[in-house]
């Protein structure tokens, strides 16, 4: 597996973009030009109760744009924490579809993310079972106002990339978890959204398909320099190897163990800071599984 | 003194490979496998079973002792009187044009009402229709009567609120258990709430309304012959089989009820045909299940 992108040379542009674009009536040239430390995403103080429950209690983060002279770089942020700390729940907030109880929560130049304004692959990658693989794409695009034959010739090229052409007029009933998983990411780039959520992507995939899913994602992140990707995840080595970020959210124990408050960030590495991003076989050097076991340290006191 | 062991036979090899013990412990034989539980068998197996059975009915049948079961040949000769000289073929006709006017009101009453268990304010009236299904269809047919003025309407509105009430329930309840992913992909999608009814609800749910309503058929076929006998005079195969009922013919009654019981699979199996034909994810669903 390779971490990050290639040192050198500089990314083409994206096709993608590019078409998205042009379905929105912008030229790719026209997108909005990257700037360093520009804040691209930023929670704020949130707070959300469920069934009388502090899930989350003032989770606060920023996600920044990374540059790269001469490079095209999108952000790929690791948000880790153990199960039932309320990592799903803090997706649901930031991709609009539940409202804090407390707290805000932007995007790129503060603007507001409703939802439909943030992509989301769901863990189960949830696809309409009455749909073809190119219905399902077409159907994200049609569901963002691109016309129809414009929808059409998009997915298809969105299925090529992703290596899913010869799947096109298949059902989801009849692809595998790992292509459900990739149409779920194509469709999310139907229409022109630069903060992509990703809940579990790891889970339930061999070691092949893990290295698969992090190129991919790795990929997807440095089509634009605004892209971001938030994967979460409590797969620690896996969140390490792809992202350049890592906030860990955790409660505050007694010291018997006892749960004493909701979920917030309580450790945040940088890895480009480290020297631990966008470098193949990271995985491999002695920094990343120091770095490791330090994070798996912390873990366990989430 | 030493002995010498034999010398260990060759490994098979290859195909010729006997299969170990627990290999052949879990793959019984054809013959075996229709008797064991929780056994897959093939096509022609299932065919082949069915044909057995319908054979060792037909044989009981055949030599059946009780007097008040005829014989095939009785029934046979019966169901020829009655198609060339006793209408039945019209009768069946007007049975048809029955069913298919109180299942297409059926069909869309019940979608309209299922399909507003979507807003809150209509599931307590939704709720309340289902409910409904409690009451017995015989105790209705005097406000029926007195509703409709009696005659085609009376048993056109008959049967569709027995169904309605059957239906409404499965399909409410459908619509109820669609998961909360489905509508939150479609949000994050982009997509309008309208949209999001029409792929999610209406469009996702198609396989199960024609499932609902293939057994709503077959809800409203069972009750045909009670409905038709409650007004005789448009006729009807309830009508046929009520008129040989009342002079004690017994093999004209069996000739109508087998006549009943075909064309009932006969429209079960063109329901199955349609639902395969407009919805062909719902058997790659059932392999993947």
């Amino acid at each position: 597996m390779t971490a990050g992108g290639p040192p050198t040379p500089p990314s083409p542009p994206s096709p993608f973009l590019a078409v998205a674009a042009a379905a929105a009536g912008a030229p790719a040239s026209a997108l909005p030009a990257p700037a360093g430390e520009d804040v691209l995403l930023d929670v704020r103080d949130v707070w959300q109760k469920l069934g009388g429950n502090q899930i989350l209690e003032g989770v606060t983060l920023q996600v920044k744009d990374r540059v790269r002279p001469g490079q095209v770089t999108g952000q790929v942020v690791a948000l880790l924490g153990p199960s039932g700390v309320g990592k799903t729940r803090l997706i649901r907030l930031i991709s609009g579809l539940d409202r804090p109880d407390r707290g805000q929560i932007s995007g790129v130049r503060a603007q507001a993310l409703p939802a439909g304004s943030v992509g989301v692959v769901f863990q189960s990658y949830p696809l309409l079972r009455h749909h073809t693989v190119l219905g399902n794409m077409m159907v994200a695009g049609i569901a963002n106002g691109v016309p129809r034959e414009q929808a059409k010739t998009k997915a298809q090229m969105l299925l090529k990339r992703f290596g899913l052409d010869h799947r096109a007029d298949f059902f989801p009933a009849k692809i595998s978890g790992g292509q459900r998983q990739r149409v779920a990411i194509a469709q999310q780039l139907m229409s022109q959204k630069q903060l992509l959520l990703m809940d579990e992507p790891f889970s339930g995939l061999d070691p092949a398909a893990l290295d698969d899913v992090i190129k991919l994602m790795i990929e997807v992140a440095h089509m634009d320099e605004l892209n971001t990707i938030v994967v979460v995840t409590h797969d620690i080595r896996s969140a390490l190897i792809a992202s350049d970020t890592v906030f860990m959210l955790g409660r505050e124990r007694a010291a018997d163990g006892t749960i004493t408050s909701g979920a917030r960030i309580k450790h945040q590495y940088d890895l480009v800071a480290k020297g631990l991003a966008w470098r193949p076989g990271i995985e491999r050097e002695p920094e990343f599984r120091e770095l490791e076991t330090e994070v798996k340290e912390h873990f366990r006191s989430l | 003194m030493s002995t010498a062991s034999p010398a260990p036979a060759p490994a098979p090899t290859g195909a010729a490979a006997p299969a170990s013990p627990a290999a052949a412990r879990a793959e019984p034989g054809r013959l075996a496998r229709i008797f064991l539980p929780n056994r897959a068998v093939d096509r022609a197996t299932a065919v082949g079973l069915v044909a057995l059975w319908t054979a060792a009915a037909f044989i009981v049948w055949l030599v059946s002792p009780w007097e008040s079961l005829p014989g095939p040949g009785e029934v046979w000769r019966a169901f020829g009187a009655l198609w060339w000289e006793g209408g039945m073929g019209p009768e069946m006709f007007t049975t048809l044009k029955l069913i298919t006017h109180a299942l297409f009101l059926t069909i869309v009453i019940s979608m309209v009402l299922s399909y507003l268990t979507v807003i809150a304010f209509f599931r307590p009236l939704v709720a309340a229709v289902s409910k409904l299904r409690f009451l017995g269809l015989t105790g209705l047919v005097f406000p029926f009567t007195l509703l409709t003025g009696g005659g085609y309407a009376l048993k056109v509105s008959m049967l569709t609120f027995g169904m309605t009430t059957f239906f409404v329930t499965a399909m409410a309840e459908v619509v109820m258990s669609i998961p909360r992913e489905q509508f939150d992909h479609m949000r994050v999608l982009g997509a309008g709430e309208v949209r999001i009814f029409w792929e999610v609800v209406m469009r996702g749910t198609l396989d199960r309304a024609l499932d609902i309503t293939r057994q709503n058929l077959a809800i409203g076929w069972a009750m045909i012959t009670m409905v038709e006998g409650i007004s005789r005079a448009e006729g009807g195969i309830g009508a046929l089989i009520l008129n040989q009922n009342k002079h004690f013919h017994l093999a004209e009654v069996y000739a109508v009820l087998i006549a009943i019981l075909v064309v009932g699979l006969l429209l079960d199996y063109l329901m199955g045909v349609v639902v395969r034909v407009l919805c062909p994810y719902v058997s790659l669903d059932r392999v993947a299940r």
